[in-house]
């Protein structure tokens, strides 16, 4: 199931959003430190939406330019009906 | 209630779901078209990134020239327990050959050794067929196909959900309407000839678990028959990680046992042992856990230390990231004794089609695991079916071109999918799809009703769901993410109706449907389909005999090899 991503690092190219299966991951915009008072800076950031429906299929790890996806390898959310 | 408004596209060839069947699907249309024929393909998430072959090695059967055609199929159509379509199957396995050559031809890579023969592999269960995989697997395999189509011009729609086929002003289908599966914007595309390929619809269970098909459903609806919804794809799993290469494992020394320790699959199946195919692991994993044996495990302390890096490594990207960040105590217990129980992966309902993959109805063709040709996939014939059938399903779409008329819209039934889809949406409420989902996996993956059936249990089931259904009748979805979830959850209660119904009629054991009650084949009075028709909102079931031009059951003798069981006394 995705962790984490580095969003300090993100570039904000999407390429995890576009990938993603599952529709975990929603590309939102997002306001940063503004640099001048009064002006509101936005950057285009990946939100990890619907992190329950991940299917640990590592796609957005694997296609991020710069690595800073992280996709833990244990399931979490398998049925166990037996 | 929303405006109407949408966008219309219109195209030729419309191919729905860009798995391995639709891929292929749209290539074979474009290719065989003639010059201007615009073939359409679309997915609920990006094509060439999505779909099961995706995640897969993308094994896939390959018949050489010098390979023996006619003793593969009979092994797979004896596979099958014969409920396959031979004639299909034969067509599927003699084209293999040129369709791997396709595959080259953009620029996939397959392994070769050294004298530049392919590298193949035998696959469970199978003595004659081989399959080999491609340099990168299922993601390499999707990506080179989807960059194929671009280069060929067909149109790619990206993150259309369909959500019903059009039935237009004529006899049969005009296309299919869908949303936007990030905007929920409303989409009709008109097409003249529809390939359904969305793949056999799941339970969100094992490989892959959150895509699942609904195309199948959507096709019942509009008119078309399914058959094989009593057989599945249920094979052993272990709930506390993803593991592949049981089969492998097993050649090396691993096995089942029980809580007693005891090796049961000796007890159940004394041929194949431990090396048994899948449905009949299931079944034996299931009689173990009604006699109170479980929990059940896999045994993997015997798998000498030379090879065990081998299972901690795959050519599939995703699984590469797997293994690498698996953490240590678990890579530990890999090599330990692992509780393990049959997991659900899949239905084998299908759309019935002739051997030119045509269904019932005027326009509407069906592909990959979304065809009831087969319904046993060993690994290979899986991603090998859809290859096949989706190059079959092409063609005949673009030679219907010339004989289906214009199609021509409805414009009340337009309206009529499009408020269908906003009905289902409400802002103010939660999303709660997923509570229901819970309680159709409890249902459905219990293993006295999956995969060790009676009679009485069925009937049970059936009335349990009848609870669930209502619970979900009320629910709607407070945005997009919401709402496929909820259609396709819509699509599964109603799979999982046709399920325990088909597995009420169809009175004997045969391949992966066995009965506690009807413990034995029965080809005297079962070499037949199960076929499922809608009337009047209410499943039909009859029963269609498999016709056995190639070969039958009595022209096969039962396998005689005797297999060699490691560690057995």
């Amino acid at each position: 199931m995705i962790e984490s991503i580095d969003f300090g690092r993100c570039t904000g190219c999407g390429l995890c959003d576009l990938v993603c299966p599952a529709d975990v991951i929603h590309m939102e915009q997002v306001r940063i430190v503004e640099e001048v008072p009064g002006l509101a800076p936005t950057k285009l950031l990946p939100a990890i939406k619907f992190r329950e429906h991940c299917i640990t299929c590592f796609s957005c790890e694997i296609f991020c330019p710069e690595s800073i996806v992280d996709v833990h390898p244990v399931v979490k959310n398998r049925p166990r009906p037996w | 209630m929303t405006d109407f408004s949408g966008t219309l596209v219109e195209t030729d060839v419309l191919v729905v779901g860009a798995g391995a069947g639709g891929l292929l699907a749209a290539l074979s249309a474009k290719r065989h078209g003639a010059a201007g024929t615009r073939v359409t393909i679309v997915d609920t998430w990006l094509v060439g990134r999505t779909g099961h072959a995706a995640f897969s090695n993308a094994w896939t059967v390959v018949v050489e020239p010098e390979d023996n055609l006619e003793a593969i199929t009979r092994e797979i159509l004896a596979g099958n327990d014969w409920v396959a379509d031979q004639v299909l199957v034969s067509k599927v396995l003699a084209m293999s050959y040129q369709r791997l050559k396709d595959l080259e031809g953009l620029e996939l890579e397959f392994p070769k050794d050294s004298e530049g023969r392919y590298v193949r592999r035998p696959t469970r269960g199978l003595d004659d067929t081989r399959v080999l995989c491609p340099v990168g697997g299922g993601l390499e395999f999707c990506w080179r196909l989807r960059r194929g189509l671009e280069a060929e011009g067909v149109q790619i729609l990206d993150r259309i959900f369909v959500t019903g086929l059009m039935r237009g002003r004529g006899e049969g289908i005009v296309g299919a309407v869908g949303i936007h599966s990030r905007s929920g914007a409303f989409h009709a595309i008109k097409a003249r000839a529809t390939v359904v390929c969305t793949n056999a619809i799941t339970f969100r269970s094992g490989f892959v678990r959150d895509i699942t098909g609904t195309g199948t459903l959507l096709a019942y609806k509009a008119g078309a028959a399914l058959r094989n919804a009593e057989f599945s794809y249920t094979r052993p799993g272990t709930p506390r990680f993803y593991f592949e290469g049981i089969a492998f494992a097993i050649q090396e020394g691993a096995h089942f046992v029980n809580a007693k320790g005891e090796r049961f699959m000796l007890r159940h199946e004394p041929v194949w042992g431990d090396e048994s195919d899948v449905p009949r692991i299931a079944r034996a994993m299931a009689i173990e856990r009604q006699l109170g044996n479980d929990p059940l495990y896999l045994d993997m302390s015997g798998v000498p230390e030379r090879v065990r890096s081998d299972f901690i490594r795959s050519k599939v990207k995703w699984m590469e990231y797997f293994y690498r960040k698996l953490p240590a105590e678990t890579r530990t217990d890999l090599f330990g004794k692992t509780p393990y129980y049959a997991q659900n992966q899949m239905t084998k309902m299908g759309i019935r089609t002739d051997a030119a993959c045509r269904s019932d109805v005027p326009g509407l063709l069906a592909a990959g695991l979304a065809q009831a040709g087969a319904a046993n996939h060993f690994a290979g014939f899986h991603i090998g079916m859809c290859i096949g059938t989706g190059w079959i399903a092409g063609c005949s779409a673009v030679e219907d071109l010339d004989r289906l008329p214009a199609p021509a819209l409805d414009a009340a039934e337009v309206r009529a999918l499009f408020a269908d889809n906003d009905r289902a949406r409400n802002d103010a409420v939660q999303a709660e799809s997923d509570n229901v989902l819970r309680s159709l996996q409890a249902l459905m993956f219990a293993y006295d009703i999956s995969v060790w059936k009676h009679g009485a249990r069925l009937e049970m089931a059936l009335t349990r769901l009848a609870a669930i259904r209502a619970e979900f009748a009320g629910l709607a979805a407070p945005h997009t993410h919401e709402l496929v979830r909820l259609k396709e959850t819509e699509a599964m209660l109603l799979a999982a109706e046709l399920i325990l119904r088909a597995s009420l009629y169809r009175t004997e054991s045969r391949m992966s449907h066995f009965r506690e009650d009807f413990d034995l084949r029965d080809d005297r009075n079962w070499l037949c389909w199960v076929d499922i028709c809608d009337h009047q909102g209410e499943p039909r079931f009859e029963k269609t005999p498999v016709p056995v031009p190639i070969c039958d059951p009595d022209s096969v003798a039962p396998r005689s090899v005797k297999r060699v069981i490691k560690g057995a006394a």
